[in-house]
C-alpha cells in the first residue's frame, strides 16, 4: 500500500477506529509491547531490583537466577536493573529525536508544498543535503567537537529525522493541495497558512503518526548503535548499546551478557514496528474497503 | 535523457558543495580554534601557535575553506596531525576494507530480498507469505551489531569456522579477505534484506492494483506473467529508492560492524581520530562518506530514468 | 438471425452476503451493438467483469455465460486466459491509466498477439502496426516506440482499443469507453468502434450511462437498475416507446430542462456588468528541452474578453484542454493572468488587497465537479458549509453561524440534521447540494460552477439543475457554468460562450448558438454531441426506409 492511501478520504469516527484497531492483531500486539516497554522505563525511575551504580565484585558474572533474573555483569551489576534503566535512555533519545524531526520537518514540508516553485526547490534541496548525513556521521562530527555524551545521539538522530519528516509531509501535502476542497477553501479566501492548519494537517496527520512510529523504532536502533561505539550515553548511565559493547569483551567467558540487551532492543523495535504497521492498516481507508 | 542526467549532475554538485560547507563549518569554524581543541587545554600557547601555523589556520575562514576544496580536488586531504601521515594514505589503506564490505553486504541483501519479495507477492495471502513477513519483522528489529556478536559467538568462538576478527589484507589473494568479510557482510545484510523484501513485496502488490494490470489481464496473460512482465518494472522505483538509502546506511553501518570484528577499516580510523581529536582525519572521512552517499543517490536517479520512460522525457 | 456470440442466462452474482446481480439474461449478436445502460450501482460493470472472468476474488457467480460452446463461469483460469484477448476483448473507461507507463505502445499491442498466436516478434510487430493504423494511429505519425505518456487521452484510448481488437475478437466489451473524453473525441471513438463491429462482425457490449450515446450506437439495449434488468429489446423500439416507467424516467432526466422563470429575462444590456474579463491571457512556461532551454510558452488562454451582468447565467463550453478551467481559476483568483484584467463587482481580482480581497471572496463563490473531493473528510457539514463566512465584515457568533448554515441547507433542500454529520455519510447528489449550500451562504452575486453535474447520475443531475434554476430565480445569483455537456448549457444558461484553443470563438444567446453555430469549433462540438431526441428521430427514419 502506498503512503498516499493514508491520506484520509473519510472521516474516522473515533469509537469505530478504536474498535477496528483492537481487531487488528499487529496493532494490538505492538501496542501491548510498546506500553510494557514504556512502563518498564517509568518504573525504573522509582524502583529497580538493584542499584546499577553499585559495583559488587563478589557477584560478578552470575548466571540468571531468582535473585538476578538476567544474571550479573563483570562488575557484578544486575543486568535486569540495567535493562530497565537502559529502556529509559533509549526511549528518551528516540522520542526527543522524533520530536526534533517533527517540529522542524513538518512545517518545512508543509511550507514547501504550499509555496511550490523556488522556495520548494530550495527547501527540498537543503533537505537532500541534510539527508546525506547518516546519523552516525553527524554523531562522529558532534563528538569530535563536543566530546562524547548522550545529547550527541539525540542531536544526530534528530537532525536526520528532519528531512525524513519534511519529505513525508511535503509529499502528502502536495497530494492534498490540488483536491477540490482546498480549491474551495482558497476560493473562499483563506490564506495558505490557515488552509494548511485547517485542512492539510488534519489530513496528513495519519501519515505523520505512522512515520513517527517508524522513526521512533529506527531511533532506538540508531541510539543502540551509537552508544555501542561510544558516541552515545556515557557511564555510569546504563544504555542497551553500551551494555552490548561491554558484553563483547566478555564474549568468550560470559556470552549470556549479550543476550538480554539484544533481546530488549529487538522487543522494543519489534513492538513499535508492529504498532506502526497496525496503525497503517487501521487508518488506511483503501484497505478497509477491500476487507 | 542527457538533459535529465545533466540536471541531476548539477544538483549533485550543488549538494556536495553545500555538504562540504556544513562539514567545514562544524569542524573548523564552530570549535573556534581547532588547534586548541586538538591539543587540549593544557597545551602551551607556543604549541598551539605552531599547530595553527602548520595547519594554515591563520588565514581567513573563506580562504581556508577554498584551500581545503582546492587541495581535495588535487587529491590532497592534508596531513594527519596524530599519525603524521598524509590522510590520503590513511584513508586509502582502510577503504579497501570498508568499501568491499559495503558492496558485499548490499549484494547479499539484494540477492536475498528481491526474490523473497517477488515470491511472497506472488503468493500473497498464503501461509508462506504470512510466515515470511513475520520473519522479516524480526529481521528489521535485530540490531546488526548484535547479530554480528551472535555470529562471532556461533561461527568463530564455538565452531571456529572463521576467524573472530581481524583482516589479513588482500595481498594473499581474494579468498582469505572474503573469508574475513563474510560474517560482517551477513550481519550488515540481514536487516537490510528484511526491509528490502518488504518494500519489494508491497510495491508489487500496490502495482498489481493498477488499471493497466487489468488491461494486461484482459489480453489473456496469466497472473504470473503479468506480475513479471508488467508489475515488476513499475514496482522498481520504490525498490531503487530504498536500495539507494540502504547504501548510505551500509556505509555508516560498516563503521559500527568493523568494531565488532576488529576490522582495520574507516570505522577504526575515525574512532581513533575522535579519541585523539584529529579533526583533519575526521573531516576527510566524513566528506568522503557523505560524498559516497550523494554519488550513490545520483546513480539511483539515473536508474529511475532507466526504469521509467516518463522521467527520461520530462526533465523537470 | 445467426447464432449469438454471447448468451448470458439467469446470471446471479453476489459478493459476500450482498446480492449484486439477479436473473441477468443478455444476448449479443455478431456484428451488432448491445448497449447495457444504467446508473451507478446498477451492476452493468459487474456483468462485464463476470463475462471476462475478472471478477473480484470474493465474488460468487451462478447461472450461465455461454460463449463459443463454453460456459465461461465454469472454465478454468488457463482456459479463460486462452479466450481473453483472443476471442473476447475489453476496453476500459479511463484511458489515462489503462496503459503500462513503462512499455511502448508497440510492445503493448504486440504482446497479446505474440501470446496467443506464437507469432515471431517481427510478425507481431507488423500486426500491431497494422492494428494501430486501423484505429487511427498510423506508424508514420505514431511510431511503435512511443510511450503512453506521449499520447493524449483520445489517442491512448485508441491504443487500448487496438489491444482489444488486435486479434479480431468475436466479442468486444467496452465499459464506458468515452466517459472520460470530450464529445468530439467521444464521437471519433464511437465511430471507430462502430466500424470495427461492422467490418469484423464483432459483437459489442457497450456499457454506458448516456442514453444519447446509446441511441446513436445500439442495435439492442438492456436497461439495468439495482442489479436487475428493467427492460430490454431493440434499441430504437425501447427508446422510442419508453414503455417501462424506469426507461421513461431515465430518458426524461437525460433531456431534463428545469422550470426556470428567469429564462426569458430581459435583454442583458440593461443590467450592470458584474464580472468583467478584459483581454485576459495566460501563458505557461514551455517544456524544458535541454539543460538551459525551454520550448515555446504554451498559451492556455488568449486575449479573452467578456462580461456577465447581474443575475445572468452564462455557459462556457469547449473541448477538454481548450482553456476553460484555466479561465475559471483566474476568475476565481486562484491563479493570476499573464496579462489582462478581471473585475468582479467593481473589484480587480488581480491587484486587490486587504478589505477588498475579502469583499471579492464574499461576492464570488464556487461549486466544483467532484462531489467526493469537494469536502474535507475530517470536518462536519456545519464547519464546511460555514467556511466562507469568515469573509463577513463581522465574525458571526456560534449561534448566528448555525442559523445561517441551517438556512442555507434549507435553501438547497437538505434537512438541518445534516449539520452534525460528515460528508461521507451523504450520496453524490446530496454532497453537491452541500457544495451549493456552501457557495450561497455568503449571498454571493456570482457563482462559478465547474462541471457541477458531470459526475452525477442523470436523475440526480436533473434535480441539481432544478436547484440551480431555483437559486437564479429566488436569489438572482449570476452563474458561470463551465461544462462540456451541451444539454446542461441548453438547460440552464441564458448565453453560451464557445471556447477553442484559448480563445472565445463564439458568444451569444444559448438558443441561437446551440441551434445555429457559426464557428467551426462550435459546429464540431454541437455536431458531435449526442442528442437522444434527434438520434431517435434519425434512426427511426433510417429504419423506415
Amino acid at each position: 500500500m502506498s503512503d498516499r492511501d493514508l491520506i484520509a478520504t473519510e472521516h474516522d469516527d473515533l469509537g469505530q477506529l478504536f474498535r477496528r484497531a483492537l481487531r487488528n492483531r499487529s496493532f494490538l500486539i505492538g501496542l501491548i509491547i510498546t506500553l510494557v516497554v514504556i512502563a518498564v522505563a517509568m518504573i525504573s525511575f522509582v524502583w529497580t531490583p538493584y542499584d546499577v551504580t553499585k559495583l559488587t565484585i563478589a557477584d560478578r558474572l552470575k548466571p540468571p537466577s531468582a535473585h538476578h533474573w538476567f544474571g550479573t555483569d563483570h562488575f557484578g551489576r544486575d543486568i535486569a536493573s540495567m535493562i530497565m534503566e537502559g529502556a529509559r535512555n533509549s526511549i528518551a533519545v528516540a522520542l526527543v529525536a522524533v520530536a526534533i524531526g517533527t517540529v522542524i520537518g513538518v512545517p518545512v514540508g508543509c511550507w514547501a508544498a504550499a509555496k511550490r516553485g523556488a522556495i520548494d526547490e530550495v527547501l527540498m534541496r537543503s533537505s537532500d543535503v541534510v539527508f546525506a548525513f547518516p546519523a552516525l556521521l553527524s554523531a562522529v562530527m558532534i563528538t569530535a567537537i563536543l566530546g562524547p555524551g548522550a545529547i550527541n545521539a539525540i542531536i544526530a538522530i534528530g537532525i536526520f529525522n528532519i528531512p525524513v519528516f519534511a519529505r513525508v509531509a511535503r509529499g502528502a501535502a502536495l497530494a492534498i493541495w490540488p483536491r477540490e476542497f482546498i480549491l474551495a477553501a482558497r476560493a473562499s479566501g483563506k490564506s495558505q497558512a490557515r488552509i494548511t492548519l485547517e485542512h492539510i494537517l488534519p489530513n496528513i496527520a495519519n501519515l505523520l503518526l505512522v512515520q513517527g512510529t517508524i522513526q521512533f523504532s529506527l531511533g532506538i536502533l540508531a541510539e543502540a548503535g551509537l552508544s555501542y561505539v561510544g558516541l552515545g550515553a556515557q557511564p555510569p548511565n546504563p544504555s542497551w548499546g553500551r551494555m552490548l559493547s561491554e558484553a563483547q569483551t566478555m564474549m568468550a567467558v560470559a556470552p549470556q551478557m549479550a543476550i538480554a540487551p539484544g533481546v530488549a532492543i529487538i522487543v522494543a523495535v519489534l513492538g513499535l514496528n508492529l504498532l506502526g504497521d497496525g496503525l497503517r492498516d487501521v487508518l488506511d481507508p483503501k484497505l478497509r474497503r477491500e476487507r | 535523457m542527457f538533459a535529465y542526467a545533466a540536471r541531476r549532475l548539477l544538483t549533485v554538485l550543488v549538494t556536495l558543495f553545500a555538504a562540504s560547507i556544513i562539514i567545514f563549518a562544524v569542524l573548523q569554524v564552530i570549535p573556534g580554534d581547532p588547534a586548541r581543541l586538538m591539543l587540549g587545554i593544557n597545551a602551551t600557547d607556543d604549541a598551539v601557535a605552531n599547530l595553527r601555523e602548520q595547519l594554515g589556520l591563520n588565514a581567513p575562514v573563506y580562504a581556508r575553506y577554498f584551500n581545503w576544496l582546492a587541495d581535495m580536488a588535487r587529491g590532497d586531504f592534508g596531513v594527519s596531525y596524530t599519525y603524521s601521515a598524509p590522510v590520503r594514505e590513511l584513508v586509502g589503506e582502510r577503504i579497501v576494507v570498508s568499501l568491499p564490505l559495503a558492496i558485499l553486504a548490499l549484494t547479499l541483501s539484494t540477492l536475498v530480498a528481491i526474490p523473497v519479495g517477488i515470491f511472497t507477492a506472488a503468493r500473497h495471502g498464503t501461509a508462506t507469505d504470512t510466515a515470511a513477513m513475520a520473519a522479516t519483522q524480526f529481521g528489521i528489529a535485530i540490531p546488526n551489531f548484535w547479530f554480528a556478536l551472535l555470529l562471532v559467538y556461533i561461527f568463530a568462538i564455538t565452531l571456529r569456522w572463521v576467524p573472530a576478527g581481524g583482516f589479513p589484507g588482500w595481498e594473499d589473494g581474494v579468498l582469505p579477505g572474503l573469508r574475513a568479510l563474510i560474517l560482517p557482510a551477513i550481519a550488515l545484510a540481514l536487516p537490510q534484506a528484511a526491509i528490502l523484501s518488504r518494500v519489494t513485496r508491497s510495491a508489487l502488490l500496490e502495482t498489481m492494483r493498477e488499471d493497466y494490470i487489468r488491461t494486461a489481464r484482459a489480453k489473456g496473460l496469466p497472473q504470473r506473467r503479468v506480475l513479471w512482465h508488467h508489475a515488476l518494472r513499475n514496482a522498481l522505483i520504490p525498490v531503487l529508492t530504498i536500495m539507494g538509502l540502504q547504501f548510505a546506511f551500509l556505509l555508516a553501518g560498516t563503521i559500527i560492524i568493523e568494531n565488532v570484528f576488529y576490522l582495520p577499516g574507516l570505522g577504526q580510523l575515525v574512532f581513533q581520530a575522535i579519541q585523539r581529536l584529529d579533526l583533519i582525519v575526521v573531516q576527510s572521512v566524513v566528506i568522503l562518506l557523505v560524498g559516497a552517499v550523494i554519488t550513490v543517490n545520483f546513480f539511483v536517479d539515473l536508474a529511475y530514468a532507466w526504469a521509467d520512460p516518463r522521467l527520461r522525457h520530462r526533465t523537470q | 438471425m445467426s447464432d449469438p456470440v454471447l448468451q448470458i442466462t439467469n446470471l446471479q452474482l453476489s459478493i459476500g452476503q450482498n446480492p449484486i446481480l439477479r436473473d441477468i439474461d443478455l444476448t449479443v449478436q455478431p456484428g451488432s451493438v448491445h448497449a447495457v445502460v444504467g446508473e451507478s450501482g446498477s451492476g452493468k460493470s459487474m456483468t462485464a467483469l463476470a463475462t471476462m472472468g475478472l471478477l473480484p476474488q470474493e465474488a460468487a457467480a451462478r447461472g450461465e455465460i455461454s460463449f463459443g460452446g463454453h460456459n465461461l463461469l465454469t472454465l478454468t483460469e488457463p482456459d479463460m486466459c486462452m479466450l481473453r484477448g483472443d476471442d473476447i476483448g475489453m476496453v476500459f473507461q479511463e484511458p489515462m491509466t489503462a496503459l503500462n507507463p513503462v512499455k511502448t505502445i508497440g510492445e503493448q499491442v504486440a504482446e497479446g498477439i505474440r501470446w496467443h498466436t506464437n507469432a515471431s516478434r517481427r510478425e507481431a510487430e507488423d500486426r500491431a502496426a497494422h492494428t494501430l493504423e486501423r484505429v487511427g494511429l498510423p506508424k508514420a505519425k505514431f511510431p511503435l516506440e512511443r510511450y503512453p505518456h506521449e499520447l493524449s487521452g483520445g489517442q491512448r484510448q485508441r491504443v487500448v482499443i487496438a489491444i482489444a481488437c488486435a486479434l479480431k475478437p468475436k466479442l468486444l466489451i467496452a465499459d464506458e469507453p468515452t466517459t472520460a473524453l470530450d464529445v468530439v473525441l467521444q464521437k471519433q471513438i464511437l465511430d471507430l468502434l462502430r466500424d470495427l463491429v461492422e467490418t469484423d462482425g464483432t459483437g459489442l457490449i457497450l456499457i454506458s450511462h448516456d442514453l444519447g450515446v446509446v441511441a446513436e450506437m445500439a442495435d439492442d439495449i438492456t436497461i439495468m437498475r439495482e442489479g436487475e434488468i428493467r427492460e430490454s429489446g431493440r434499441a430504437i423500439d425501447v427508446l422510442h416507446h419508453q414503455r417501462h416507467a424506469y426507461t421513461r424516467q431515465l430518458a426524461e432526466a437525460s433531456i431534463h430542462v428545469p422550470l426556470w422563470k428567469n429564462r426569458k429575462e430581459a435583454d442583458a444590456g440593461v443590467a450592470q456588468p458584474l464580472l468583467t474579463v478584459s483581454r485576459v491571457t495566460k501563458d505557461y512556461p514551455g517544456k524544458r528541452t535541454g539543460l538551459f532551454h525551454r520550448g515555446e510558452p504554451f498559451r492556455a488562454v488568449d486575449e479573452v474578453s467578456f462580461a456577465i451582468p447581474e443575475g445572468r447565467s452564462v455557459g462556457l463550453v469547449g473541448r477538454s484542454g481548450c482553456g476553460k478551467s484555466t479561465l475559471a481559476h483566474m476568475i476565481l483568483a486562484l491563479d493570476n493572468p499573464t496579462s489582462g484584467h478581471i473585475s468582479v463587482d467593481g473589484i480587480d481580482t488581480v491587484h486587490h488587497g486587504g478589505d477588498q480581497a475579502v469583499n471579492l471572496r464574499r461576492s464570488m463563490q464556487v461549486v466544483f465537479q467532484d462531489p467526493y473531493g469537494s469536502f474535507n473528510p475530517r470536518r462536519t457539514v456545519e464547519w464546511l458549509v460555514s467556511e466562507p463566512l469568515h469573509t463577513l465584515p463581522d465574525t458571526p457568533t456560534r449561534q448566528e453561524r448555525r442559523e445561517r448554515v441551517a438556512f442555507a441547507l434549507d435553501e438547497v433542500g437538505m434537512s438541518t440534521d445534516a449539520m452534525h454529520r460528515y460528508p461521507h455519510e451523504f450520496s453524490g447528489g446530496q454532497r453537491q447540494r452541500l457544495a451549493i449550500a456552501r457557495a450561497i451562504i455568503t449571498r454571493p452575486k456570482l457563482v462559478v460552477a465547474d462541471e457541477p453535474v458531470s459526475a452525477l447520475d442523470v436523475s440526480i443531475r436533473a434535480q441539481i439543475l432544478d436547484l440551480f434554476a431555483k437559486l437564479n430565480d429566488d436569489l438572482r445569483i449570476a452563474f458561470l457554468f463551465i461544462t462540456h455537456d451541451l444539454t446542461v448549457a441548453r438547460a440552464i444558461t441564458h448565453e453560451v460562450m464557445v471556447m477553442h484553443d484559448g480563445q472565445i470563438v463564439e458568444h451569444g444567446p444559448s438558443q441561437t448558438v446551440l441551434d445555429n453555430p457559426q464557428s467551426t469549433a462550435a459546429q464540431a462540438l454541437i455536431e458531435a454531441a449526442p442528442d437522444l431526441r434527434k438520434a431517435i428521430v434519425r434512426r427511426r427514419a433510417t429504419a423506415a426506409q
